[in-house]
């Protein structure tokens, strides 16, 4: 086995053990972006010569016994609005394009602190503000299944990344579904953790009441190594939460038997095409399998938490862009001065109504569903996926902003709610595209939706399979 | 052009300076009739002592 078919904990725990170096580790993923990225086009820099260097560094920790971390030596690349100090973050623009981070981010330093090494930065949506991959200024990201089709966005490089084996884990960022699409859609394992639940600090913002930081990753179980670094209060956030860090790996025991997992049934949640809802119905199957009772479940309070959650992250953005919307408007993409745009109408009153009716509305929604069931599962994506052509607002005829903003519409809510949100793959649509299945929990309940996932990924394969033009 | 697409455009200009970047952008704007419709359908939720903090209490109540 190559260092690059390991995922991400079985590459750490080799590096421990000097069965895979660091530097090999680090190789086999230089090797595969210089194989594919020509045509995933998922990087935007690389830096060969510091990773070697911090690669033998952590080779010779090993050699030399010293205590290691629990990501010691491992390649790591993230989407390009972490900030490192010194560093450009070009967060996907042509405006912040030769910008200069002042501090790193503290997902960051905390994965460093853990003995990761970053390599890349990776594309993005713009200002990570769409749900596709789109870009007009590094050109737009190919999906590693199949070129023609998006990736997800906003955290597009991320996901195309881990799908493509160019990176054992990546972070993401994700306001309306920015980590799930992309996981989605590229067949990998993506989390939005609970809102506070990881510190933002250092990570540029779109939407500071729905923004957060989580991981892109191979397998469930990297996904909770990563968290388990990443989560916990930070003094520079103080909106980020004193809860504990539990340690998430060891809650995947693969055992689900008592637990209730809701099939959500809403229109348009549960899927709009026959292959999407097969896939969910077939993942229910594997959950019961395993010991999940599984309970048919109408969400409430849905067209409330759309019509609120759409205006707090349209008027934040608004806000925060609105000096370049005055004096460089060009210099963005049509999609996103557009929707930008949008947010200046609307009224002070509105966004302020959106955002004191959250607490009520999340009491509404966790009162009645988590009475009922531990947990839910509904699409990832509501559709199976379209194309970068069908998708792509700055060039395609009036209404494709429609068929833009639907590859969210299943992501969106909980947002606004705050819950925590896990995508994992499962099963490939009839164009041989991924499709993800989303598990939704309470509040801090990021262990139990793993927990979930890697009883799921214990019984299916979808997680191991490889993009067509990596076999 | 709509009244309201004109009132829309006329509002931003004046209370922000920014003017529609593109044709999208437009139709964009025009959709919000959209975002007013579904508002008026959750009249009645928000009550008088609501306030955007109590969201980060909700959370805390229903926690794993």
């Amino acid at each position: 086995m190559t260092p690059n078919e390991l995922s991400l904990t079985e590459v750490a725990d080799a590096i421990k053990t000097g069965a895979v170096s660091a530097v090999q580790a680090l190789e086999s993923c230089l090797d595969a972006i210089g194989g594919h990225d020509g045509a995933v086009n998922a990087t935007v820099w690389i830096d060969r010569e510091g990773a070697r260097s911090a690669a033998e560094a952590a080779d010779r920790a090993v050699a030399a016994g010293d205590a290691l971390g629990l990501l010691h030596g491992v390649p790591l690349a993230h989407k390009d609005m972490y900030y490192q100090a010194g560093k450009i973050s070009g967060c996907g623009s042509m405006i912040r394009g030769q910008w200069v981070a002042p501090r790193t981010a503290t997902a960051l330093d905390r994965l460093h602190d853990a003995g990761s090494i970053t390599f890349a930065g990776l594309n993005m949506a713009e200002f990570a503000q769409n749900p596709t991959g789109h870009n007009r200024h590094h050109g737009d990201c190919h999906n590693p299944w199949r070129l023609p089709y998006i990736t997800g966005g906003s955290s597009s490089g991320s996901g195309a990344a881990v799908a493509a084996r160019f990176a054992y884990g990546a972070l993401g960022s994700d306001t309306g579904g920015s980590i799930r699409l992309p996981a989605s859609a590229c067949g990998v394992v993506g989390l939005k953790p609970t809102q506070t639940r990881v510190s933002r600090a250092g990570v540029m913002p779109l939407s500071f009441s729905a923004d957060n930081v989580g991981p892109l990753t191979r397998t469930v179980r990297d996904c909770a190594r990563m968290m388990r670094v990443i989560a916990g209060h930070d003094p520079a956030d103080i909106t980020s939460a004193h809860e504990p860090v539990p340690d998430y790996e060891a809650a995947l025991t693969g055992d689900l038997r008592g637990m209730r997992i809701g099939l959500v049934t809403n229109p348009g949640l549960m899927g709009t095409d026959e292959p999407t809802v097969d896939g969910i119905a077939a993942a229910a199957r594997v959950l019961a399998q395993r010991g999940a009772i599984i309970v048919p479940i109408n969400l409430p309070v849905m067209d409330a938490v759309a019509a609120y959650g759409s205006v707090v992250s349209r008027c934040e953005g608004a806000s925060i862009h609105a000096r370049w919307m005055r004096e460089r408007p060009q210099d963005y993409a049509i999609h996103l001065s557009a929707r930008l745009y949008a947010g200046y109408a609307i009224p002070a009153v509105y966004y302020v109504e959106a955002l004191s009716a959250r607490g009520r509305l999340l009491r509404a929604f966790a009162s009645e569903v988590f009475a009922q069931v531990d947990a839910l599962i509904l699409p990832t994506i509501p559709t199976v996926l379209p194309t970068l052509a069908d998708t792509d607002v700055d060039h395609g005829p009036p209404g494709t902003e429609t068929r833009f903003m639907a590859v969210s519409a299943n992501t969106r809510p909980f947002n606004y709610l705050g819950v925590p949100a896990l995508s994992v793959p499962c099963g490939l649509d009839p164009a041989g595209l991924p499709m993800g299945l989303q598990i939704i929990g309470r509040p801090f309940a990021e262990g139990r939706i793993m927990a979930i996932g890697d009883a799921y990924q214990r019984d299916t394969g979808w997680h191991r399979t490889l993009p067509t033009m990596i076999q | 052009m709509t009244d309201f697409e004109q009132t829309t455009e006329d509002y931003v200009a004046a209370w922000h300076g920014i003017h529609p970047p593109n044709n999208p952008a437009r139709r964009m704007a025009a959709d919000l009739t959209a975002t007013i419709a579904a508002f008026e359908a959750q009249r009645g939720i928000l009550q008088f002592e609501d306030e955007p903090s109590s969201f980060e209490t909700v959370l805390r109540e229903f926690k794993e």
